[in-house]
């Protein structure tokens, strides 16, 4: 299984094994550069943080923790979170908007791919309980590592009406996974 | 919609929800950043979300990556391996021949011998000298001449495969340093570096080599 060879990997490259960083990279590197391509929108940047998140896997991978969670879901927040950091740093004018635009079309295609399964049912079912605009909302920031500021726009409400639906959905949806 | 006030639970839980969602202004985020670092609590929060939403990844594609990226990458993260071979390769072309010879002669000693001495790094006359000592499935390394480290600060010694990167193999302390490793082919080198107290920070020798030797 995927995930399992993710976390032999990462345990390798914990312990300094280029070798296995070199897999890891070929096993692993595509799906961060999607998530990266898909938060950052251009591929100049993309490539740029990919090279970025790859060095921090390496000094890192120590840190990993299989009783935790699955590799690629390690590896993926890893990406994810310097992605965003990227993001949130960028001058306003340039905001996550254009990245937003690019996307955009592609969420109710996201969708579809949950695989029906396990926890992924699970959480795919959690967000059947919110209303499909909120649903979008939350799975839109997640996705494309959109601000409150870029969600209020492209749902075309306020910032701060944004804000309490988005809380509100979360907590919903945190009563339904612990369930 | 009124905006009734969150239980100070599910701010906290909230807080790291909208965290890992991403969907933080900068100094927002940076503070949730700081947070995790000194709130277990909350560090546990923002791991349970990132299990909860972990299924959605399911929707980002896999795109090739280009192949000249991996070759950048490395050469950023292992440039060290390379110096440090640089440099021992000098230290070996200078003033110690006379050590390796002796080196040589006690490569060539039965490999049964208990505790083989299969380098020593340092030469005659330095003020720091580490001795290792292979018994087969043990690496042994105890210092013959000089102090340890200052307080604050430890020796820590690596191995390294010819264009490896440097592998930590413990610290080296008032007491000789015993670990099980397999004895290091001709080739590799032994090196001690000074880290802050407790080990390098990052995995890979971050002060000063101070010493090498080529087994």
């Amino acid at each position: 299984m995927i995930q399992t060879e993710t976390c032999l990997l990462l345990e390798r490259v914990a312990r300094q094994d280029r070798a296995a960083f070199r897999d890891l990279y070929h096993h692993a590197g595509p799906k961060l550069m999607g998530v990266l391509l898909r938060i950052l929108g251009t591929r100049s940047e993309a490539e740029d943080a990919l090279q970025e998140v790859f060095t921090r896997v390496w000094l890192r991978a120590g840190r990993f923790d299989p009783s935790r969670g699955a590799g690629m879901t390690w590896l993926v927040a890893l990406t994810r979170n310097h992605a965003i950091d990227r993001l949130r740093a960028r001058k306003p004018e340039q905001n996550d908007d254009d990245a937003a635009a690019l996307i955009a079309d592609s969420a109710p295609r996201a969708e579809t791919r949950l695989i029906a399964q396990g926890e992924a049912r699970r959480v795919s079912e959690c967000f059947d309980t919110l209303e499909p605009a909120r649903a979008e909302a939350v799975r839109g920031a997640y996705l494309d590592g959109l601000s409150y500021e870029a969600l209020a726009t492209r749902h075309g409400i306020p910032l701060n009406t944004m804000r309490t639906w988005l809380r509100r959905s979360l907590l919903k949806l945190k009563e339904c996974l612990e369930q | 919609m009124t905006d009734a006030p969150f239980s100070p639970q599910d701010d906290d839980d909230l807080l790291a929800a909208e965290y890992v969602l991403g969907v933080l202004a900068l100094p927002e985020r940076l503070a949730a950043e700081a947070r995790i670092k000194t709130d277990a609590a909350f560090a546990a929060r923002v791991s349970a979300w990132i299990a909860h939403f972990a299924p959605l990844n399911e929707a980002y594609a896999s795109v090739p990556v280009p192949p000249d990226l991996l070759p950048r990458i490395e050469s950023r993260l292992f440039p060290k391996a390379a110096a440090l071979q640089r440099s021992w390769r000098l230290w070996l072309a200078g003033a110690v021949t006379a050590s390796v010879v002796g080196l040589g002669v006690l490569l060539l000693m039965p490999q049964s011998a208990p505790g083989v001495v299969i380098a020593n790094l340092g030469t005659e006359g330095s003020a720091l000298v580490y001795e290792a000592r292979h018994d087969g499935t043990h690496l042994r390394v105890s210092r013959v001449t000089g102090n340890p480290a200052p307080e604050g600060q430890t020796h820590e010694l690596w191995v390294i495969a010819p264009g490896a990167a440097p592998v930590s193999l413990g610290l080296l302390g008032s007491d000789p340093l015993d670990v099980e490793y397999p004895r290091p082919p001709q080739g590799w080198v032994l090196a001690v570096s000074v880290e802050p107290a407790g080990g390098s920070p990052t995995g890979a020798p971050t002060g000063p080599v101070i010493l090498t030797a080529e087994l």
